[in-house]
């Protein structure tokens, strides 16, 4: 009893010290209660699968963040990981019968070693070399996807897999559930003394070497861990869609996670996550103006990286949010001195 | 001033999510949805077809729902498939269940159908797919009757049929040129677009040219949107083909047409050519189509039944222009529909399904039955034949797309001959005459 009364105190101070200090944090917990809880107020299977597909994609945008943003290796080809998860997961699922708790771990691995196959030679370009050579690797696959349609099922994809889940509100919960930790785990990574190294690899590679850091090493982790989490998302996709198609592995598919993680701002883990959050479903409510609705789309998209460059989240957390030039801990913005230090936030 | 501004701008944003998130009024209408990529040709011929059959059916009156008569309400969905898959199965959910419709029309792209196809099942709504020709969405229903039951195939009949449509139009013309021309074996070039699904295509046609007497001399695949195709021509020309086998669905029909026509090669084309289909091919190619020849669902004057000149003829009048395969979603309103729920009383699918199974009707493009499997299960997949679907082969003469085949066709030996009313004979190219006539 003790114990649930102390670890009930400590949750309470973390929250109180840690959480409600900083309206980011506030924001970001609405979110969480705000998705564990929207099945209360609404069950509408048309709302529920936008929110599916909204953390789906939320966990690959954010993957595409780690790689791209953090380490620097510019990937135009993410939809590699996306589609080599849900082809492997819908494989496994289709010919070894395996559940969906079974395939999508496994479609996930299958995708780090795509992330090693296209992480190795990948190694020795930057920048726009890098670029042009990851949108490349997807378009292989997608050749031969349709060179061996005895097993990929060519143009129709591999359809009839298991369901996620038994009913529509489970597989919301579960794909909810799934994103919210993956993210955080992804944002942990970002925090870490790894996702310092990723940041300094993207900042000055060089130096990082010369510091005595294995940056290869490091990089090749990137390509890993992202692609990881592209293949689950891949994987929750294929098993939620119970279809696994060459438009996985389309080049739409990976400028889209470019837009989401860009709209949001990158470098964050975060950002991506609320951009598709907001994009995805805003795509859907368009629908009332389908002539206009693309361009509708893109104009929104055009208008907010007009007027805030590095992305929405960022923009916000910078209008919110002041950074303590001193001992660079975050403060609310209407602080005058650093909650911390103490020292004048002008 | 900006308290107003702010003020009437949350008003507005309320009123959007307002009308975008109201469900369909519930009323004494049998709502339709159609679904398919609205901003593309294919998505345009679904909506104008249904839109043609609603306002017929309307216009009467109605449909006599047991006692009731109720009208034709259409919900449009755009799927958008072509660029995205997850769209097409938002919109399909979108429908169903936010729009509340009674059964689904559409559908296009054979990845976004069994999508779709899913979807529609889990709810058990009826979806009568209208252009994807893929058999394998009626395998499923084959495969699975309880859960796919509720799928039917309305348009167009299935590609296996479609490749031995192409076939039979070749070695038709084929027999016209080793009579004309009075060559002894008709040598055959195949120049099709780099497309995925052509390929299948030609692996049949390598094999099946041989097998009608004819000689294959070359496979040439210029790009889905090349602007100058002469060295395929070249080649072709070089390779001696009396005839070129062509299979485009995109605009590289038109620039071969084209150079072909400026470069007068002594051979005809048969086979598909999307861009032909379309009334604007002629001025396309500055009128260097002549001759060209393709597969076809409608033409302008050609009738499969009586029922062929009234749709084709109202299509016009209505849209300006002529319809296309996935405009028949007419076809299944008006002549599949109607009749089948006024028979069952009901809307209840259960009971339309064995009735739509076992009804054989007339539409505009031929006679619909659906289809079984060797082992006797349902596909409600379209049949293929004489007395059935066959669909036209068009050429173009003149300035006039006329159909020339089925003319005179025996399906098999001792069949009687198929001709449907308004064809004309099959011309060849007066150069190509010129070219090989001794």
């Amino acid at each position: 009893m003790s114990l649930i009364g102390y670890y009930t105190r400590k949750t309470y101070t973390i929250c109180k010290e840690e959480v409600l200090v900083l309206p980011g944090r506030v924001a970001v917990g609405v979110f969480f209660l705000t998705v564990l809880l929207l099945p209360l107020f609404s069950q509408s299977p048309y709302l529920l699968r936008v929110m599916v597909l909204s953390s789906i994609f939320a966990i690959f945008a954010a993957s595409w963040d780690l790689l791209s943003g953090f380490t620097g290796q510019m990937n135009f080809g993410h939809a590699l990981f996306f589609g080599v998860g849900a082809y492997s997961t819908a494989l496994l699922n289709i010919h070894a019968h395996l559940p969906p708790w079974a395939s999508i771990p496994l479609g996930a691995l299958a995708a780090v070693i795509t992330g090693l196959v296209v992480g190795i030679p990948c190694l020795r370009l930057r920048g726009t070399y890098l670029a042009l050579t990851t949108l490349a690797f997807p378009i292989i696959v997608l050749g031969i996807v349709f060179a061996i349609p005895d097993v990929t099922g060519g143009e129709l994809g591999l359809s009839g897999l298991s369901r996620l889940t038994g009913t529509r509100l489970w597989d919301y919960y579960l794909t909810v559930i799934v994103m919210l930790a993956v993210c955080s785990i992804m944002w942990k990574i970002a925090n870490s003394n790894t996702g310092i190294i990723f940041h300094a690899i993207r900042e000055d590679e060089v130096a990082v070497r010369a510091s005595g850091i294995n940056t290869t090493r490091y990089k090749l982790m990137a390509f890993c861990l992202s692609g990881f989490f592209a293949g689950i998302s891949g994987g929750l996709y294929a098993h939620f869609m119970r279809i696994a198609g060459p438009s996985t592995l389309e080049v739409s598919m990976s400028f889209t996670v470019v837009i989401w993680a860009v709209f949001g701002g990158i470098v964050t883990i975060y950002g991506p996550v609320g951009a598709v959050f907001i994009l995805f479903p805003l795509l859907e409510f368009l629908r009332f103006w389908p002539e206009y609705r693309t361009l509708a789309f893109a104009i929104v998209i055009l208008l907010i990286l007009l007027y805030m460059p590095e992305g929405l989240f960022p923009y916000l957390r910078d209008k919110i949010e002041t950074e303590c030039p001193r001992c660079k801990i975050r403060n609310v913005a209407t602080r005058k001195t650093c909650r911390i230090c103490t020292a004048p936030l002008e | 001033m900006k308290r107003e501004v702010l003020f009437g701008c949350v008003c507005f944003a309320l009123c959007l999510l307002m009308v975008s998130a109201l469900p369909g009024w519930a009323s004494d209408s049998i709502k339709v949805g159609v679904i398919g990529p609205m901003n593309f040709v294919q998505g345009k011929g679904h909506w104008n077809g249904a839109t043609m059959a609603a306002e017929e059916i309307n216009g009467k009156g109605g449909v006599q729902v047991g006692k009731k008569k109720m009208k034709i309400e259409l919900v449009k969905a755009d799927s958008n498939e072509f660029l995205n898959v997850t769209d097409a199965t938002n919109a399909m959910e979108r429908i169903i269940t936010h729009d509340k419709v009674d059964l689904i029309v559409g559908g296009f792209r054979t990845e976004a159908v069994l999508a779709m196809q899913d979807i529609a099942m889990d709810y058990k709504k009826i979806f009568i797919g209208c252009g994807a020709a893929h058999p394998e969405l009626c395998t499923r229903v084959a495969k699975d009757y309880g859960r796919y039951k509720y799928f039917f195939r309305g348009t167009p009949f299935n590609s296996q049929f479609l490749v031995k449509t192409c076939f039979i139009q070749m070695a038709t013309v084929g027999a016209i040129l080793k009579q004309t021309l009075g060559i002894p074996a008709v040598k055959v070039a195949i120049v099709a677009e780099k497309a995925i699904w052509v390929d299948p295509m030609i692996e049949a046609a390598k094999g099946f040219i041989p097998k009608m007497g004819m000689e294959l001399v070359g496979i040439w695949r210029p790009s889905q949107t090349a602007t100058d195709v002469t060295p395929e021509i070249s080649a072709v020309q070089g390779s001696g083909a009396h005839m070129i086998f062509t299979v485009f669905s995109a605009s590289v029909g038109i620039t071969f047409a084209r150079q072909a026509g400026e470069l007068k090669v002594p051979a005809v084309q048969v086979g598909i050519n999307v861009e032909a289909q379309k009334d604007g091919f002629w001025d396309a190619t500055k009128g260097m189509g002549n001759y060209v020849m393709t597969m076809n669902t409608y033409c302008r004057g050609v009738e499969a039944n009586e029922l062929t000149a009234p749709f084709v003829e109202g299509y016009v009048k209505r849209f300006g222009e002529t319809p296309t395969y996935t405009a028949d979603t007419y076809t299944f309103l008006v002549h599949g529909l109607v009749p089948a729920v006024e028979k069952a009383g009901t809307l209840d699918a259960e009971k339309l399904i064995p009735i739509m199974e076992e009804r054989q009707f007339k539409t505009p493009a031929g006679t619909i039955k659906y289809m079984k499997d060797e082992q006797g299960r349902h596909l409600h997949d379209l049949t293929w034949g004489p007395g059935f679907l066959t669909s036209l082969g068009v050429q173009w003469q003149d300035g006039k797309m006329v159909g020339v085949w089925p003319n005179k066709w025996k399906a098999a030996e001792g069949a009687p001959e198929i001709t449907y009313k308004g064809m004309v004979p099959y011309k060849v190219p007066p150069w190509v005459i010129q070219a090989y006539k001794k």
